[in-house]
């Protein structure tokens, strides 16, 4: 699992409210595979409201294409999503209502992620 | 002899905070054999394990459940 490569870390805790604030990650993140890094987002908190099976569906901005056009081509790309285990408690979303090609985690992987990447921004 | 840990019914960071105190009671290079059903526990674990320089010795799913093998090395 070791790897030479540089990683970069995008958080996502803002959610459906706030639809401009939801491209950006999957669309660094996707950069930062072409650039030949390794890319995880993690959700927590609001966050995790874009992973709910059906929602991404329905966010589309201007020109921009559907928010889950970009999520499938970043999971194509080969960009790990994290969704906060108990973010989907505290919201009352079944985990079994999450999109395909996530994997849930918790407290214990967040703060590993942020230690073994080279880079972190928050949304 | 290896250890049996049974988490289930407890959720993030419960099964991290149980694994750390319980692993403290064997001596250092035995191994407990984790079970959760918490969904964040096949991420959680493995890495704080790793993190806190033990070793992982086997991650096994089983429907809603995970197995989680542990060797104490410090």
């Amino acid at each position: 699992m070791m790897s030479d490569k540089k990683k970069m870390l995008y958080v996502q805790t803002s959610g459906m409210d706030t639809p401009e604030r939801l491209y950006a990650p999957f669309i660094l993140s996707m950069t930062a595979v072409a650039m030949g890094m390794e890319a995880s987002v993690y959700f927590l908190i609001k966050g995790i409201t874009v992973l709910k099976k059906g929602e991404a569906e329905k966010v589309k901005i201007g020109a921009f294409p559907t928010l889950k056009e970009v999520m499938d081509q970043a999971i194509k790309a080969g960009v790990k999503l994290y969704a906060c285990s108990q973010s989907c408690e505290l919201l009352g979303m079944p985990k079994v209502n999450l999109v395909s090609g996530v994997s849930v985690a918790g407290a214990a992987t967040l703060n590993d992620l942020v230690l073994e990447s080279d880079g972190v921004l928050y949304f | 002899m290896v250890m049996e840990l049974d988490l289930r019914g407890l959720y993030c960071p419960m099964p991290v905070f149980r694994t750390r105190e319980e692993i403290m009671k064997v001596p250092i290079g035995s191994t407990i054999s984790v079970i959760a059903d918490d969904p964040a526990a096949a991420e959680d674990i493995p890495r704080w394990a790793k993190r806190s320089g033990n070793e992982v010795l086997d991650v096994k799913k089983d429907g809603e459940e995970v197995r989680i093998l542990i060797r104490r090395l410090k």
